[in-house]
């Protein structure tokens, strides 16, 4: 039995504690925004925010994370931007994240396996600097975590378009 | 409006009847009905067309409207992240309706059990007349007729806008016409329901005028879109059903192995595994995922499979393909544009080229390896849940392979990661092994595939060669020109889960006419310099390779992949005629102008000239530079015609001669579609083919080795990162006058390649024949 932090929830699971945090999250606690792209950290569709850090969940063991740690997945980042912002919970149920928010916007995905991580990673860069140049985004996307964030689809114009778009929104510009 | 019957009223060959008055509700449902008595093949298909798909007053139908103005549309195509189901179908129906866009609030797509018209997630739009165009024309008719007979204004007296008749000073909106009724609009369909291409409409219903258009030509957006971003999706990878079992396939040691003996399990560490062995299928199924994995990889190690050496592998391949693979048993197939002598003029030319030209092996590589849950009940019936492009014909296949009935299979569709066309025929992979196993232990069964099996075990497409010659007169006029394209089969089907247990399945890629499964290779890329007097265009086809050395039969499976064939064909081309502009000391892009007479194909060739900033001269540059450490730069175009869309491409690209390292640095496209529906989304599109496209063209390769596919991850098979991702500029010729759709969402990846190929030559001054340019091809040709 192991306790974890999910998008501000104590959870407790069952499962073994070498079992990657993909698997909890998906298959023990139900999310569906982390997935499974190669099991081996080289894509990042399965990417989750730990203490605001962009981690690879399918080759983080359960045991590695500590109750203390705050897991965001997909599903927690409108709720983590409201309780940024001072958001109440019950504004914050209709609220999107500015990332979520832009990728709307810009009409990002297409088929969105994944944009998931692309999400998570945006939201890592933006925390940390909400204007950031082409070049820094880039090297977000590519060389700043244990691989780059793959899109077999090719969006990467529209997620540039996007994160500069959420940006805007996060520093009141928009 | 002629009436047949009391209830019956015949629109323009489809059937409008009014089945009952209700008190409460009240819809108008769109359905289909057979024309001709052999359009089903097989005595199997009949039940599964007349059970589930075709009565409209079962939940299959195209269209429905309802009492409070809403709308409903189906299509048995299955979005793959094109976006057409939710964009540019509900905007053609809307259109065509004369209602808002925003009227149709309900897409449902892709299931057995709950779409019309089957086919494949493929040439959405590419004929200009999309089923539901048609479904739709036939609905405001039937619309109009029930109108007019309930205001009593004659027919075509009524005008309509936003869903609201008018006519004779009275009005009613489309859902009074409808409310306490059940009216069934009956509409002529032809074709095969589980086959590759599906049901189409039939019949020539009036199309409301381009020129009236409202709605198409908007940049609605894509509500799946909103689904994904917000983790609200129902992915394929979400279901969850009770009781289901996680599994592993533990795949063949090689393409060509039988299986020796299966691994033992240890039980002491995986109490709760289980292993499956039908024939030369080896599963593992679990209560949990990680089990599931873990105890995969336990028995994998201790599986004992026979050798087997049929490839030739990578270094030998090109010379396999010439010298040793079978040309002669297939056809030869002849391109619609062949005329004149090129022969004799090839002979007597001033200046001629002769070249050969190499694609590589490459992988649909989804970003998501494949899975799929399958339930196989105790009365027989199989329930599917996968992210598959045609699950009509993966219906008919798992029917076939379990000696059973489609109509008592249904493939439920969900989203997924886009695997590019493999599941265009029906199956992406896992289902079929997922119902072997489901089978196998009475419970459902979740098969996911890892990603070193979506790499080592799913289709590819081919590997190809083609032979170029052509002829420049004195006046730098191309002559004469001729091509042999030389590819394997592209199209297995088989289901793989089936292959390997010795159950039923389509024979193996063979002589034949039927587009699956045929060695046959047919001319795809549509011949776009007609003034050009002697042309000679020539398929090849043969056997997959290794396929027929194979105990399995398997070898290298092959699979059509975004725009194929035309991309095997069009690359050598392309790269041929810019090579032919510089014989000619043409600049490239007036050189295909001039040797172009189609308007559209001028206008995006001169729309690219003009955004790109392309500066007219020939190629190569006059300082090209071969050597050295400085990055050299260069520019080439590309043409292609598909799917009534003209597209032009410049790429403007850096190459390190040292280090043969080429950097694309911005590409510029100029697409003309005929109508454009959705700006925004068809933008989209290009970017993300753009991309695809410079993947194609600088990375990837499937390595392999005489027993398989080595090529196992991400690392072993590059795509693009953002790090590759140059300026993409896109044009759009938005041209109503051609009056229908072209395909937008497909042919951008096939553009690059060619055009990065001639800016290396304008650059360099040396050609590259081959793809993909990886550095140590690059500089293999720089030092010649």
């Amino acid at each position: 039995m192991a306790t974890i932090n999910v998008n501000g929830v104590r959870r407790e699971v069952q499962a073994p504690g070498d079992t990657p945090l993909l698997y909890v999250l998906r298959n023990d606690l139900e999310l569906s925004g982390p997935q499974f792209g190669c099991g081996i950290a080289q894509c990042g569709a399965c990417s989750v925010l730990i203490d605001g850090k962009e981690v690879r969940s399918c080759v983080t063991a359960l045991s590695e994370v500590t109750p203390n740690q705050e897991i965001t997945t997909l599903e927690g980042l409108p709720a983590r931007w409201a309780k940024q912002k001072g958001i109440s919970a019950e504004q914050a149920k209709n609220t999107l994240h500015p990332v979520q928010q832009a990728w709307i916007e810009e009409q990002t995905p297409q088929c969105g396996f994944c944009q998931n991580g692309m999400m998570i990673k945006a939201t890592e860069l933006l925390e940390g600097n909400p204007n950031p140049t082409l070049a820094q985004i880039k090297v977000a996307f590519t060389t700043s975590g244990l691989s780059p964030n793959l899109c077999r689809c090719g969006t990467y114009v529209a997620i540039i378009d996007a994160v500069k778009h959420a940006g805007e929104i996060m520093a009141g510009r928009r | 409006m002629e009436t047949t019957n009391q209830n019956q009223v015949n629109v323009f060959g489809a059937t409008l009847s009014r089945r009952q008055f209700i008190k409460a509700g009240g819809v108008l449902v769109v359905g289909g009905s057979l024309v001709g008595p052999k359009v089903l093949k097989g005595e199997d298909a009949k039940p599964t067309t007349l059970k589930n798909s075709l009565d409209a007053s079962l939940p299959s139908s195209w269209i429905e409207i309802h009492p409070d103005n809403t709308i409903l549309i189906r299509t048995g195509k299955n979005d793959f992240g094109q976006g057409s189901t939710f964009t540019a179908y509900p905007q053609i129906v809307a259109e065509e309706l004369s209602v808002p866009f925003e009227a149709i609030t309900t897409v449902v797509q892709g299931g057995t059990d709950c779409t019309p018209d089957g086919s494949g997630a493929f040439d959405f739009l590419g004929d200009g007349m999309p089923n539901i165009r048609k479904v739709a024309a036939y609905t405001y008719q039937a619309l109009l007729d029930l109108a007019s007979e309930r205001i009593g204004v004659a027919k075509d007296k009524l005008t309509v806008k936003d869903g609201i008749v008018s006519g004779g000073g009275k009005s009613i909106s489309y859902g009074d016409l409808v409310k306490n009724q059940q009216l069934k609009l009956t509409i002529p369909v032809r074709g095969n329901l589980t086959g590759i291409i599906g049901l189409t409409v039939d019949g020539n219903p009036p199309m409301k005028p381009v020129s009236e258009y409202k709605v198409i030509g908007k940049s609605v957006r894509n509500s799946a879109i909103t689904l994904k971003v917000t983790a609200k999706e129902n992915w394929a990878t979400d279901v969850r059903l009770p009781g289901m079992l996680h599994a592993r396939v533990v795949h063949p040691k090689t393409l060509g192995s039988t299986l020796v003996s299966a691994g033992e399990l240890d039980k002491s560490k995986f109490p709760n595994s289980q292993v499956i062995v039908k024939g030369n299928l080896v599963g593992v199924v679990a209560p949990t995922e990680w089990e599931a994995i873990q105890a995969a990889m336990q028995v994998a190690g201790a599986t004992k499979w026979t050798e087997w050496k049929g490839l030739p592998g990578n270094a030998k391949l090109y010379q396999h393909l010439r010298d040793e693979a079978d040309w002669k048993s297939t056809p030869v197939m002849q391109g619609h544009a062949n005329k004149g002598n090129a022969e004799s003029t090839l002979a007597a030319a001033a200046k001629k080229l002769s070249a050969t030209y190499q694609l590589s092996y490459m992988k649909h590589a989804p970003i998501g390896p494949t899975m799929a849950v399958a339930d196989v009940k105790a009365d027989g019936t199989v329930h599917i849940h996968t992210h598959n492009q045609n699950p009509q014909q993966l219906r008919g296949e798992i029917a076939m392979m379990l000696h059973t009935t489609p109509d008592r299979v249904i493939v439920h569709a969900y989203p997924g990661p886009g695997h590019y066309g493999r599941s265009n025929g029906g199956n992406a992979g896992a289902e079929d092994e997922a119902v072997i196993l489901s089978q196998a232990v009475g419970k459902p069964v979740r098969v996911q595939w890892m990603r070193a099996d979506d790499m080592q075990w799913s289709t590819q497409s081919p590997a190809s060669f083609s032979d170029v010659q052509l002829a420049i007169d004195e006046k730098g006029k191309m002559t004469a020109y001729q091509i042999d394209h030389y590819m394997p089969a592209m199209q297995d089907d088989r289901l793989i889960g089936a292959v390997l247990a010795g159950l039923p399945t389509m024979p193996a890629p063979d002589v034949h006419s039927d587009f699956i499964t045929s060695t046959m290779n047919n001319i795809s890329d549509e011949w776009v310099y007609a003034p050009v007097p002697n042309v000679v265009e020539r398929g090849h086809g043969t056997f997959q390779v290794g396929q027929r050395a194979s105990p399995l039969a398997v070898g290298l499976r092959d699979h059509s992949m975004r725009t194929p064939v035309q991309f095997q064909q069009n690359y050598p081309r392309e790269l041929a005629i810019s090579e032919a502009a510089s014989l000619a000391r043409a600049d490239a892009i007036q050189f295909r102008i001039d040797h172009a007479s189609e308007e559209r194909a001028i206008g995006v060739l001169k729309a690219v000239r003009d955004a790109s900033g392309w500066d007219t001269r020939p190629s190569p540059r006059p300082d090209a530079v071969s050597t050295g450490s400085t990055p050299v730069r260069g520019r080439g175009v590309s043409l292609l015609y598909r799917n009534l869309t003209y597209w032009a491409c410049v790429c403007e690209i850096s190459v390190t001669p040292a280090t043969g390292a080429i950097v694309v640095e911005k590409c510029t496209f100029a697409v003309d579609p005929g109508i454009v529906i959705n700006p925004v989304h068809l933008k989209r599109q290009v970017e993300g083919g753009a991309v695809m496209g410079i993947g194609h063209a600088l990375l990837e390769e499937v390595m392999f080795d005489e027993s398989g596919v080595t090529t196992d991850d991400w690392n072993s098979y590059p795509v693009p990162t953002m790090a590759d991702l140059p300026e993409i500029k896109v044009v759009l010729l938005h041209n109503p006058a051609v009056g229908k759709y072209g395909g937008g969402s497909e042919a951008a990846n096939a553009l690059a390649a060619p055009a990065i190929a001639a800016a290396f030559h304008d650059a360099t001054g040396k050609v590259i024949r081959r793809l993909p340019m990886k550095p140590t091809y690059v500089q293999a040709v720089l030092k010649t």
